[in-house]
């Protein structure tokens, strides 16, 4: 056990070593949300939600978090795994004795560890440059939200990998299947409404919105989100088990 | 099942759906050897190799790899055989000392990293990205991760097929280097000279069964090839003056006589015989060919025509 840990820290160890040097998957993964942060945040700055005195930017930095924290964990997991299992490295680990307990938790670990960091800085950033802090008390809701959303993401990041064939479309895939999602869930725009009834309900039963509520908690106050950790723990676990159902080692 | 052997392989069948791709195949690879299993595209090589490294089941048959059943008992294996598969990718930014460092932390008693780019003749590659690698060091790395462990015995899936001339002299170059180490290797290849260079022992896998197998003369011999006897026709042969010789299949193709026979000791004695009775001396240009691997192999696999 201890030594499956060793290995799995080793192995993140490893990974985040190759992320970082990896000019596109950085670039992406981390400076993208930071630029929307910073663009979108500066055409919010100042107004407030209609109808309100809640300040735009305080709904809208913990869309953003989400937005990074599925940036992290669906996109950059769920493409980086395909590409693994496309170059043969799933079957040459195989070939090792390394555990694939071991493994599997490195890649999550270092998954975790990108969407931290990137949580931080958009964290800081939103309060340094907009004024947005968690309200008092709202740090224990901010941190159980991330875990929840690294968790339910990182789950479904596994499973959109196995749907992907090619390298050459696992991050164009892992885009494409939540940038329009992300977008009608209103997580670049606070003031976005007016959508048809039927596209409003299918909003609310994908976990985009669901997790940008839950961050949003910790910054306003808002209604225990029972719908939205529902929302999660029904996508995590349908992930979970499309990932036992479908995981492949070799291409 | 002994204990003195690395791999035993005992009536191995394999079918996949109505496809039976082995057919009863048995093999033994004893410790220390470079056992080499030899035959054309769609032999059941790679099939045979992913049944001893515990990869697939096989249909029926037993098989043990280091005294274990790599079917049950594939993680122990793991950490005592090294795995060359056919096709295998790196992780794309890795460099090739932290990569092999992260391989050596997989086992546990890994060889030095000094070592390992040592034998693989990787050193001076050592900071290098891997995807800024050739083919020709990519599989050279593969072989030091699968080295990584220190394992009794090494499986080696096709390891040069496609190489440039160079790139394959330097993977042979490392393949002797685990040879030294006193490691037992059991590769596959489809390349003859790959196979004469490299391998103490041979088996002709095709179709599903092992043809032929034995060290590189056995296996010559055992085709049933015949030895070729050649030399410069004597001018008294050429213009008639001596009969040929009896017992002997001997054919005068102009300037040179040739006879094939598969005893070459008697064939030759009689032939000397003859020449000494009709006074042609010790018969000028005299040469004694056994039959080469590559001879036995294109009969056996029917790619060539039988002594030409």
């Amino acid at each position: 056990m201890t030594r499956s840990v060793r290995l799995a820290a080793r192995q993140a160890l490893l990974e985040q070593r190759s992320f970082w040097r990896s000019a596109e998957y950085a670039l992406f993964t981390f400076v993208f949300p930071l630029m929307i942060l910073l663009l979108i945040g500066a055409a919010n700055v100042g107004s407030d939600l209609p109808g309100t005195h809640i300040k735009n930017t305080t709904v809208f930095v913990p869309g953003i978090l989400a937005f990074g924290v599925i940036v992290a964990a669906y996109v950059n997991l769920g493409s980086k795994v395909a590409v693994l299992r496309h170059d043969g490295v799933l079957k040459r680990i195989r070939t090792t004795p390394l555990p694939s307990a071991a493994y599997l938790g490195g890649l999550v670990a270092s998954t975790v560890a990108t969407a931290i960091c990137i949580t931080v800085c958009t964290g800081l950033i939103g309060w340094l440059a907009f004024g947005a802090s968690p309200r008092p008390g709202g740090l224990l809701a901010l941190a159980a939200g991330l875990t929840l959303g690294i968790v339910c993401f990182a789950t479904l990041g596994l499973a959109i990998s196995s749907v992907i064939t090619s390298a050459e479309s696992a991050g164009p895939i892992a885009y494409a299947s939540f940038l329009p999602i992300a977008i009608i869930s209103g997580v670049f725009d606070p003031t976005f409404s007016g959508l048809p009834q039927w596209l409003s309900r299918m909003v609310d039963a994908f976990p985009v919105k669901a997790l940008a509520q839950l961050l949003e908690g910790a910054y306003t106050v808002r209604p225990f989100p029972a719908w939205d950790l529902v929302n999660l723990g029904v996508w995590t676990a349908a992930a979970a088990g499309f990932v036992a159902w479908r995981f492949r080692w070799h291409g | 099942m002994t204990a003195g052997l690395a791999v035993q392989v005992r009536d191995l069948q394999m079918s996949y759906g109505p496809a039976q791709v082995l057919r009863g195949v048995d093999f033994d690879v004893r410790y220390g050897e470079v056992f080499c299993l030899l035959g054309p595209n769609g032999a059941g090589k790679t099939t045979t190799l992913e049944i001893l490294e515990g990869f697939r089941a096989p249909t029926a048959g037993t098989v043990r790899v280091l005294g274990l059943d790599p079917a049950v008992d594939a993680a122990r294996l793991r950490e005592r055989a090294g795995m060359v598969l056919q096709e295998c990718g790196f992780p794309r930014q890795a460099r090739v000392g932290e990569l092999i460092e992260t391989w050596r932390s997989y086992y546990p008693s890994p060889r030095p990293l000094a070592d390992l780019l040592e034998v693989v003749e990787l050193a001076e590659s050592r900071n290098t990205q891997v995807r800024k690698l050739s083919v020709g060091q990519r599989r050279r790395l593969d072989f030091a991760l699968a080295l990584a462990g220190d394992p009794e015995l090494v499986f080696l899936d096709e390891p040069t097929t496609g190489f440039d001339p160079e790139a394959r002299r330097r993977c042979w170059a490392a393949i002797e280097n685990l040879r030294r180490l006193g490691k037992t290797i059991l590769l596959t290849t489809h390349y003859l000279d790959e196979a004469e260079r490299l391998a103490d022992r041979i088996a002709i896998l095709r179709a599903g069964r092992i043809e032929l197998a034995g060290t590189t003369p056995e296996v010559a011999a055992r085709a049933g090839l015949a030895t070729r006897i050649s030399f410069i026709t004597p001018a008294a042969l050429r213009r008639g003056q001596v009969v040929l010789p009896d017992g002997v299949d001997l054919v005068v193709r102009g300037p040179l006589s040739v006879c094939h026979t598969e005893n070459a000791a008697v064939t030759l004695r009689r032939l000397l015989e003859w020449a000494h009775r009709h006074g042609l001396g010790d018969l000028d240009g005299l040469a004694v060919t056994a039959p080469s691997l590559e001879d036995s192999y294109l009969q056996l696999t029917g790619a060539g025509a039988e002594n030409p």
